[in-house]
């Protein structure tokens, strides 16, 4: 679905990104992990088009910039970090925005039955259709980050780009984004790429993982193949395999066999 | 209530603000004359028999057609203040944070000074100087901006307006202390006004708001994408620059076709978007419409205040939409929050 190939970008001529290769097939969850300031959230504007490139970044075989906002709108949905909102929209308006390409256009633009049964479809799954007339501005980051999750999913793309999804979002509804995730990306022409920080998510969710690290990627493969190289320790500068197994041993209560020991 | 009976009772109430226009002056008349004349002008139905001709001058051709000017530009102004601020993103923007009124207001004092006359459009060459300079500074402060910050943002589209706007300015200091004589007449054209207008002005404005209001309105999903920020618009499937330059050019020339008859007449393009959000939400498709009746309706009480408070002297209504104004939109503004 999405290659990329010797990728470079940045901003103000200064490359953030640097010599980026991978593929994304349908089905795939893709984690982005890497320090702060590695380039993932700039990688992820670039697949969405935002950002000018060098190299080939190819959606569905053709190359990004060659294509059209509604065009590539219709494939790739990218919800990003939460950003300071100003205006009083309703929870209902602002998930209803997500339909914007399958709406009709005109001097008075109308909404459809369908528009509005996807639009509380959405609503319901995040559990937010009790509060949709509520403003955006009186919400929680965490309801705040349903909405927009739910105006990701209305938007009815077939790549989701995620950057920090969890962020805001307590234990329970970080699982249930993730197990919804898995099972959006299984329906065919699907997939998902997500920046995360919480590696137990990535661990426990994606299928590959990609490490970025000074713009370029240091690792890539398989999740469990990827998380237990000595490099991940080198890039984070912790030693994560042994942080996530000690975390494991001081919450989980010790196994019956281990009694003994 | 919903959005659409607020509509109605906003619609309801800018015909009473007209009826209002019409009994409301140095001469006092009733309500059931003005109707008949309106009924008589309009539709051509004879409600009462002996309205004198006076009253009919009166009610239609002085304070109608007043009115409907002040309606009209009152719209324009509020319709362009609610665009601006989405498009920056910025609460406190408009037109004229862009340099419309200080490019208009240098046209129509490079007019004035040189008495240059257009051999068609003869009286409206002031207001269409007027227009067309106040559009050109806008255009040089967006392609500015647009130049220097590929993002295109809000941000450095104000400062570039703001840097447009006290250049301006310092050229219109300049005209104004190289013609003293002529000062006078550029200071009363800047403060605004609706004396002297007739239904010939009307008829110029009339289809440049209505044109305008229509094309906005076909754009009020951009609208609303773009208070989300420039990125999720973008994200979304909204082609960004150009939809900004559109709007911004739109925006610009509602602001500036009323500047251009009326003079500078600031705070409607700041407090009717604020006040019609907190009445309908921030949804486009009813702030753009509500704004424009709200607007159009605060200028026209503005104007029955400037010409019947101490009558005959007639004060500059801008002075009036920013004392009626200023407390009005304080309430309105710090008004306990609605609960849910």
């Amino acid at each position: 679905m999405l290659t990329l190939d010797q990728v470079y970008c940045g901003y103000d001529s200064e490359d953030v990104i640097r010599n980026v290769s991978f593929r994304v097939k349908e089905g795939d969850i893709l984690c982005l992990l890497g320090p702060n300031g590695c380039g993932k959230t700039t990688l992820l504007k670039a697949i969405a088009g935002l950002l000018p490139y060098k190299g080939y970044l190819r959606w569905l075989g053709q190359e990004i910039h060659t294509l059209k906002r509604n065009q590539l709108a219709a494939g790739i949905a990218l919800m990003s970090q939460i950003s300071e909102t100003y205006f009083e929209y309703s929870v209902y308006d602002t998930v209803m925005l997500g339909r914007y390409l399958h709406g009709k256009k005109g001097f008075l633009p109308s909404i459809s039955d369908e528009d509005r049964v996807m639009v509380r479809k959405a609503l319901e799954e995040v559990e937010l259709w009790r509060e949709r007339e509520h403003p955006i501005t009186q919400l929680s980051g965490g309801q705040l980050q349903r909405v927009f999750l739910a105006r990701t999913f209305v938007q009815e793309p077939k790549l989701i780009l995620l950057d920090e999804p969890t962020n805001h979002l307590d234990l329970k509804y970080q699982l249930e984004l993730m197990e919804r995730l898995s099972v959006w990306s299984k329906q065919p022409g699907r997939a998902v790429i997500g920046v995360f920080h919480d590696l137990n998510l990535a661990m426990q969710f994606a299928e590959k993982v990609i490490i970025l690290d000074q713009g370029q990627v240091v690792l890539q493969g398989p999740t469990g193949q990827v998380l237990q190289d000595s490099m991940i320790s080198k890039v984070f500068d912790v030693d994560v395999l042994n942080y996530m197994q000690s975390s494991l041993k001081k919450w989980l209560p010790p196994l019956e066999g281990n009694d003994s020991r | 209530m919903k959005n659409s009976s607020k509509l109605g009772g906003m619609i309801t109430l800018s015909l009473l603000c007209f009826l209002a226009a019409a009994c409301i002056g140095s001469v006092a008349i009733p309500a059931k004359e003005a109707l008949a004349v309106i009924a008589q002008r309009l539709f051509g139905i004879s409600l009462l028999r002996d309205v004198e001709p006076l009253t009919q001058t009166i009610v239609w051709d002085l304070r109608l057609a007043r009115a409907s000017l002040a309606f009209l530009v009152g719209a324009s102004l509020a319709v362009s203040g609610t665009v601006m601020q989405s498009v920056l993103r910025n609460p406190l923007a408009s037109s004229y944070t862009l340099g419309v009124s200080s490019g208009a207001s240098l046209g129509a004092a490079l007019i004035i000074i040189s008495g240059f006359s257009l051999p068609i459009v003869g009286a409206f060459t002031l207001p269409l100087a007027g227009l067309l300079t106040g559009l050109l500074t806008v255009y040089l402060a967006v392609a500015m901006a647009s130049r220097v910050d590929k993002g295109f943002s809000g941000n450095t589209i104000v400062l570039t307006g703001m840097v447009f706007t006290l250049f301006v300015n310092a050229l219109l200091t300049l005209v104004a202390y190289f013609f003293p004589n002529r000062t006078r007449h550029i200071l009363l054209w800047q403060m605004g006004s609706f004396a002297l207008k007739d239904w010939g002005t009307v008829r110029v404005l009339l289809p440049i708001a209505i044109v305008g209001l229509l094309f906005l309105m076909r754009y009020a999903r951009e609208l609303d994408m773009l208070t989300f920020g420039e990125e999720q618009a973008a994200v979304m499937g909204v082609e960004t620059r150009r939809v900004k330059w559109i709007l911004m050019f739109l925006a610009a020339a509602l602001t500036g076709s009323a500047v251009s008859f009326a003079g500078v007449i600031g705070f409607i393009d700041l407090i009717s978007p604020h006040v019609v959000r907190r009445w309908v939400g921030a949804a486009h498709r009813w702030v753009l419409p509500l704004s424009a009746l709200f607007g159009g309706s605060f200028m026209v009480l503005a104007d029955i205040v400037a010409r019947t408070v101490i009558s005959p002297t007639e004060l500059p209504v801008g002075a009036i939409t920013a004392l009626l104004g200023g407390p009005f939109f304080l309430y309105v503004y710090f008004q306990k929050r609605r609960r849910y």
